[in-house]
């Protein structure tokens, strides 16, 4: 195959995916620079194995797990040098531009405060309990899905997902945003 | 009445979540990752067939120590930027190198900013393309030690320098890599 016609394979077979695979970037690393860098790195990655690609039958979902361990893969390497990145923590503020706009300029600033202080609250969780809030109950992956992705147990997604919740219920309900 | 407080909380988080934002990506980013990821992953590709055809020795990491100083709240040692004999490093392309950088500082510090500029073709190992890297960080009182893994994806070489803030003092320490 020549270097034109593996490109153009690679191209068929990544794209499709794209949008699925941006979202899932973004809810992992909760801010844009490095959903921009983790999607760049899972498709270098990605074009390296071709060959495997081309043979699988589902490849977003095989890519979404690709792009999920160079998640943890970096995070792991982060936590080795006992260091910490200036961003990390930092989610607030970035990608709000992005909320839709009401007719109601009082009702969107006190959306746009709760959204704020929940983004507050999701910083305060372990990447662990933030994923799969994020992929569950914002991206509306069922819990296979999140399963066949993260390799773990259906009952410790579970537990995950009801820890998460209760961490954001109390985090929340101090600052009050819910009462 | 508690539990019926709870739910009405649960479904208001739930409602939070559903609407919590994200932006989409810029017009041409997926152009452009693609692009990237078809030149970067040829060039991988290419080095993997040269270095196993050759049967040369791959990723051995070998650490140089290069003591140099930051020495926060004391004048700083010849060699952080002053203009004198800058240390350097020799690295193979596309072997990674770990170089040990030591700093000192006269007392502890918490939260000081480190940031690593790197040359053109030298990379932080699992940074790719990036040229600026930055931390929060806390330096014991005395010497510290910062491991930087380098690999060199070009050969033309350069400076490294490793800037350190903490309130309004800074101290830039310098780096010559060299690539053969």
């Amino acid at each position: 195959m020549s270097s034109a016609e593996q490109n153009l394979a690679f191209e068929q077979l990544v794209r499709p995916h794209f949008e699925r695979l941006y979202r899932l970037a973004w809810r992992l690393t909760g801010a844009r620079e490095e959903a921009e860098d983790l999607f760049q790195e899972l498709l270098i990655k990605a074009y390296g194995k071709l060959d495997d690609l081309v043979q699988i039958d589902e490849p977003g979902s095989w890519l979404c797990r690709v792009m999920y361990n160079l998640f943890i893969d970096e995070r792991r390497r982060f936590a080795r040098r006992r260091m910490h990145t200036v961003e990390e923590g930092q989610l607030i503020g970035d990608g709000l531009e992005g909320m839709p706009g009401g007719n109601d300029p009082v009702r969107d600033n006190e959306r746009l405060e709760k959204i704020r202080r929940l983004d507050r609250a999701l910083a305060q969780l372990s990447d662990e309990h933030r994923v799969v809030v994020l992929l569950h109950d914002t991206e509306g992956y069922k819990l296979e899905e999140i399963q066949s992705l993260i390799d773990v147990p259906i009952g410790t997604i579970k537990s995950r997902l009801h820890r998460a919740r209760a961490r954001l219920r109390d985090i929340l309900r101090a600052d009050g945003t819910i009462t | 009445m508690q539990n019926d407080d709870s739910n009405r909380q649960d479904q208001e988080i739930l409602a939070l979540l559903k609407d919590y934002p994200m932006r989409a990506a810029d017009a041409g980013f997926y152009e452009q990752a693609l692009v990237r990821a078809t030149h970067e992953g040829s060039r991988r590709q290419r080095n993997r067939w040269m270095l196993t055809g050759f049967g040369a020795a791959i990723a051995a990491t070998v650490a140089a120590w290069v003591v140099g100083g930051l020495l926060l709240g004391t004048p700083e040692l010849p060699g952080a930027s002053d203009g004198a004999a800058i240390p350097g490093i020799t690295i193979a392309l596309q072997e990674p190198r770990t170089v040990n950088l030591v700093f000192a500082s006269a007392t502890s510090l918490e939260s000081a900013m480190l940031t690593v500029s790197l040359p053109d073709g030298i990379e932080l190992d699992g940074f790719p393309g990036q040229r600026e890297i930055t931390w929060e960080t806390s330096l014991n009182e005395g010497k510290n030690l910062l491991p930087l893994t380098l690999v060199a994806v070009g050969t033309a070489g350069g400076e490294l320098l490793a800037r350190l803030e903490h309130d309004d003092r800074d101290r830039t320490f310098r780096l010559r890599v060299d690539v053969i």
